[in-house]
């Protein structure tokens, strides 16, 4: 490999470049100014947003970093990488909001230094898993971000549940990841390659036994679907959600799952699609019929998802619930082998950042109140507390996906593109499911509208800058919702991947 | 400035939003007041300006389209906010900002006090905004969104005083009928659209009139589709059957009524007529029936105006009749005729809405014309106004509505017969006399009120000015429009300046110029007689000799009685209509389909889902070991599905 090959490839990962040296720069800085770790915070956020400069610099760039003799790449470089690595910038900058004005972190201060850290690691592991595009590499950057979200998902040590939350993450992942690297062993001795693009061709040429590559696929898709939370890999989702500190429960609920469906989809489309036709079907490699495949899993999931969160008395544990069946919603986009199914997708994720994240929080300044996340205590907040009853309820109107508000959009474009592919009863299916999700979401807002209000309940009482995070959320969603060209627009333009 | 047109849409919204959201922490009158009025003039001073510029370009070059973003694409189905600048819809857009402006500035005073004086002027805005976007919408589907616009505006100013009595029942009720009447009119609005959009394969103005012109569409579709768009504009422009709401609005506080009730809003259904033209001209039989329905409609709210007492229902069955003419003058395929009368109409019954308003003002919230008499005195400037406007409404020249109603009574011989012109004819003599008689009553004469204890005053300026203005306007707003007979070689002007609007549709009607100016000059010098006499002869009957009245009424108890009661249409439809409707839906729409069915159906369901979760719920136990196993399993069971399709 020439030196210039090599600067070349430096020059296309300038983002993972800029989130190292800032991770390092964290931990230089906790080490020796721990008495000002109060500003690292700031820090972060700062770096977060030059990564995203960087990030975005890459929307129209199309290349691929670290090619080895034989002309494998390590890493890729497109605008598919661009979109879903400004959707985890951009979930990292909340992060961080919400880690500040969340009073359950308040006991974590003096470990800020850490928590950034681990932050910033994940974000590293996550732009590999969007751009990776090596098994090997991706299987390690899939490890980076998990062994950043155990510890984070246990921060609180205090708090006996986060504790065990982290716990049952590190053993299930553990179990999923091991399960994973079975799988990549299984497709290298099947093909002597690890390199997403060679498999394409090798997967054919090698006529290779067939069921074991099947098994070996089965296998790296359980290390995924774990990542994404899709059922039947989805076991931890409610425990650690509900366990883990609220900010890092919706850092994972969209970040980690945003990196997940990326690596996912980027694995079957590189892969397995050989060549799709002037409407944007896909053809993909007979070898393993993704298309039933994820229909079976995405009905599974949004079923599961929906029909568990019925019950919950929780709020917290009903998001966790509620995230896994947008998982579903988002996997049917994915059956659907098409660029109109991936369209759907992408816009599905830009709101679902939105909505979800806003309903997350709107769980913490709540908590930050009341001290609890259960729903008999939600009882009569949207008097007490107007400002947060009415944005929650547009959050929760979003995430069911009624109009006028983005989440009708998200829905809108997932459906139509079931339809076109005249994939009929799985576009049904997702509406029913729909209809199930109303029911627990409005009951929140039963809770907070319909019941008498708790005898000195608290008042709401917000800093400036809470009101401004959440309006910074509320407002896009009502205004994507009437206005969702250029949603779709960025959408459309960053489906391009190199490969098919 | 023809580019910039949004912002006559926009900052009405802006207007809204501020003073809707921020209105009841501002609290000062003139801040809000300036702030809701503001905005309108902003506006005004654009769409003049675009119509200047219109008025520069060539004459086949004056339709300019302003796309801001496309909103919705589907399939087949493009829907944009885009706005379409062209004759017709720069006419509609002036009159609507223009009058619009001046009932804002009138606001300030009428509203003066009232509790809920910012939220009035937010609503005011709001009704601007979504009446702009009806006028100045490029296809149906903004369009339609400006009329739900301004029918939800319409509710909510009918209901405004929503803790006032009005009449037997509450404005809250009146408003509801208006809603409710007006949702009979939508849906077949809705129906049209749809059938249009299945017929054309589009919603967008300038590729359906392509294709209604081009394509081969058998009559029938056209009929159909023209019978349903008549029927919305029958329920916003209240025209039989659907006109009861009318006489109700008026519950509402006077410059709505002057704003929404008879400038705007109700003329809405002439526009959108004017607007398809080119489908209602390929739909001759639905253009026999609106000829027949406006001159009906004309004649009997004439009729019924003739004996009302209450000053605002004398002019809500005016305006009633007045709209009757516009449609009779879209019915017999004179377009520019209707919006012609549209434009004069918007200016004199606004000012004699205004002046209504000005009395009830001065007169203590007084509506009843009985108690009034020998206002002018006291309200000089209300007094002269109002004149102006009774004239402009008779008829007389050189006065605005003379005009424009000769032009649609010309055009009634000329294209519909002689028995369309000697109704039109009845209809205008009667108009001439109830406005003298509600003139003559108000004004003129001795008090018939207690002067000791009521003292009427004149309004303050800021209510008289804007009266002012409609005055100068219902005088010399006609003279856009002189007919060919008195300008000679320069044409009718207005009509010339629409002609291209509506020039696919002429040639597809094709039955004009047959007849003489000889004709044409006979008929109107017998119109303004009759006017003239008319108004001679309320003037002698209730200034001289209003025992006469009295007696006459006497006389023809039966008929007065009738025409008291408006024909007893609301007492019609409540029998008819609304009572079956409510049994039906007790008995067997709620106690039977609702209780029993819909809500057997979704309980059962719900109960169903609601145990599946409960199992579901289950499996989660927070063993750890239990979900690796099932977990496993699920690979397992996917495996062996592998093998299976093998």
């Amino acid at each position: 490999m020439s030196i210039e090959y090599f600067l070349n490839s430096l020059y296309l990962i300038k983002p993972e470049i800029a989130v190292t040296i800032f991770l390092v720069l964290i931990v230089l800085l906790d080490l020796f100014f721990s008495k000002k770790n109060h500003l690292l915070p700031f820090f972060a956020f700062l770096g977060l947003l030059i990564t995203g400069y960087f990030v975005i610099e890459q929307f129209d760039i199309k290349g691929l970093a670290f090619v080895t003799n034989d002309s494998r790449a390590m890493v890729t470089v497109d605008s598919f990488a661009a979109f879903f690595k400004t959707i985890v910038v951009i979930t990292s900058l909340y992060f961080v909001l919400l880690t500040v004005n969340s009073k359950e972190m308040d006991e974590t201060h003096d470990r800020r230094g850490e928590y950034y850290t681990l932050m910033m690691g994940m974000v590293l592991g996550m732009f590999f898993m969007i751009s990776g595009s090596d098994l090997i590499l991706l299987y390690l950057s899939v490890e980076l971000v998990s062994l950043s979200s155990y510890v984070m998902a246990g921060f609180a040590k205090t708090s006996e549940r986060s504790s065990e939350a982290s716990l049952k993450y590190l053993i299930y992942g553990a179990l999923s990841s091991g399960l994973m690297l079975f799988g990549i062993s299984l497709v290298y001795g099947l093909t002597a390659s690890t390199n997403l693009y060679e498999l394409n061709a090798l997967i054919v040429v090698s006529q290779a036994n067939s069921f074991v590559l099947m098994f070996a696929l089965l296998l790296i898709f359980a290390g995924i679907g774990y990542k994404i939370s899709a059922v039947p890999f989805h076991f931890w989702t409610p425990d650690v959600y509900e366990g883990a500190p609220t900010p890092v429960t919706a850092y994972l609920s969209v970040a980690s799952k945003a990196a997940g469906f990326a690596l996912l989809i980027r694995f079957i489309k590189v892969s397995f699609v050989f060549d799709k036709d002037t409407l944007g079907f896909w053809s993909s490699n007979p070898v393993f019929n993704w298309q039933d495949f994820l229909i079976v899993i995405s009905v599974a999931t949004m079923t599961l998802g929906n029909f568990a969160a019925l019950w919950q008395k929780n709020v917290k544990r009903m998001l966790a619930y509620s995230s896994i069946a947008h998982a579903g919603y988002l996997l049917t986009g994915l059956a659907v082998l098409s660029d109109t199914g991936l369209i759907a997708i992408l816009v599905y994720f830009a709101i679902y950042l939105m909505m979800n994240i806003g309903a997350f929080l709107i769980v913490i300044l709540i908590k930050n109140k009341t001290g609890s996340e259960e729903l008999d205590n939600y009882d009569g907040l949207g008097f007490s507390m107007p400002f947060l009853g009415v944005s929650f309820t547009i959050f929760l109107i979003s995430l069911t996906g009624l109009p006028p508000t983005a989440g009708f959009i998200g829905k809108l474009y997932l459906f139509m593109a079931l339809v076109d592919a005249k994939m009929i009863v799985l576009a049904v299916i997702a509406l029913l499911n729909s209809v199930v999700s109303l029911y627990y979401y409005i009951r929140i807002l039963k809770h907070m509208f319909l019941a008498k209000p708790k005898e000195n309940s608290p008042k709401e009482e917000l800093s400036l800058q809470q009101i401004l995070i959440v309006l910074s959320l509320v407002i896009p969603v009502i205004f994507f919702g009437l206005y969702f060209s250029p949603i779709v627009e960025l959408a459309k333009n960053s489906i391009l991947m190199l490969g098919f | 400035m023809t580019q910039l047109i949004y912002l006559t849409v926009l900052l009405p919204l802006i207007g809204f939003l501020i003073n809707g959201l921020l209105g009841s922490k501002i609290k000062n009158e003139k801040i809000i007041g300036a702030i809701g009025s503001g905005v309108i003039g902003l506006s005004f001073l654009i769409a003049l300006f675009s119509l200047f510029e219109l008025l520069a370009l060539p004459e086949d070059k004056r339709q300019v389209i302003v796309n801001l973003f496309t909103w919705l694409k589907t399939g087949g189905l493009d829907v944009s906010i885009a706005y379409q600048v062209d004759q017709l819809s720069i006419t509609m857009a002036l009159i609507v900002t223009g009058v619009g402006f001046l009932i804002h500035i009138y606001s300030i005073g009428y509203m003066h006090g009232d509790k809920g004086f910012w939220r009035f002027f937010a609503y005011l805005n709001l009704f601007i905004f979504a009446m702009m976007n009806l006028v100045l919408a490029d296809n149906f589907v903004l369009l339609f969104l400006g009329w739900e616009g301004v029918g939800l505006c319409s509710y909510l100013l009918i209901g405004f005083w929503y803790d006032r009595k009005f009449e037997k029942s509450t404005t809250s009720d009146a408003a509801k009928k208006a809603f409710v009447v007006n949702r009979i009119g939508d849906f077949g609005f809705l129906l049209g659209m749809f059938l249009i959009f299945m017929t054309f394969g589009s919603l967008n103005f300038t590729e359906v009139f392509a294709r209604a012109s081009g394509l081969n569409v058998p009559t029938y579709v056209f009929n159909f589709i023209a019978l349903f768009l008549f029927i919305g504009a029958t329920g916003k422009s209240a025209q039989i059957p659907l006109f009861v709401w009318l006489p109700d609005a008026m519950a509402g506080p006077t410059p709505v009524s002057a704003l929404i009730h008879a400038a705007t809003m109700v003329t809405a259904g002439v526009y959108m007529v004017a607007r398809c033209s080119i489908i209602f001209a390929s739909a001759p039989a639905i253009m026999t029936l609106i000829a027949v329905v406006g001159l009906l409609t004309a004649f009997f709210a004439a009729t019924i105006g003739l004996v009302q007492n209450d000053i605002k229902k004398v002019l809500a069955y005016s305006t009633v009749s007045q709209l009757g003419y516009m449609f009779l003058a879209l019915g017999v395929g004179a377009f520019g005729a209707g919006i012609f009368h549209v434009m004069t109409h918007a200016f004199f019954k606004a000012l004699l809405f205004l002046g209504a308003g000005s009395v009830i003002h001065g007169m203590h919230e007084e509506q009843n014309i009985q108690k009034y008499g020998g206002l002018k005195k006291y309200m000089p400037t209300t007094y002269k106004t109002f004149l102006v406007a009774s004239i402009a409404i008779a008829g007389i020249p050189p006065f605005a509505g003379f005009f424009s109603k000769d032009e649609i009574l010309w055009y009634s011989y000329a294209n519909g017969g002689l028995i369309f012109w000697l109704i039109g004819v009845a209809t205008a003599l009667m108009t001439a006399f109830y406005m003298f008689r509600l003139l003559t009553l108000t004004f003129d004469g001795t008090p018939r009120f207690d002067t000791h204890h009521k003292h009427p005053h004149e309004s303050p300026a800021v209510m008289t000015i804007p009266l002012i203005a409609l005055a100068v306007l219902s005088i010399v707003g006609g003279f856009i429009g002189i007919p060919e007979v008195f300008s000679g070689s320069h044409g009718n002007l207005f009509h010339g300046w629409l002609a291209p609007i509506f020039k696919k549709a002429e040639i597809k009607l094709a039955h004009y110029g047959s007849h003489s100016h000889t004709t044409e000059l006979v008929l109107m010098t017998i119109s303004v007689i009759g006017a003239a006499s008319a108004i001679w002869f309320a003037r002698k009957i209730y200034l001289k000799n209003p025992q006469f009245a009295v007696n006459t009424a006497k006389k023809f108890k039966g008929l007065y009685k009738v025409l008291f009661n408006k024909y007893y249409v609301d007492e019609v439809y409540d029998f008819t209509v609304v009572k079956p409707i409510l049994k039906g839906s007790e008995s067997l729409l709620w106690k039977f389909t609702d209780v029993k069915i819909i809500d057997g159906t979704v309980n059962g369901l719900a109960s169903i889902v609601e145990k599946t979760a409960s199992y579901i719920r289950k499996i989660q136990t927070g063993v750890t070991q239990f979900y690796a196993v099932i977990m496993t399993l699920g690979i397992a069971v996917a495996l062996f599905w592998i093998i299976l399709s093998l």
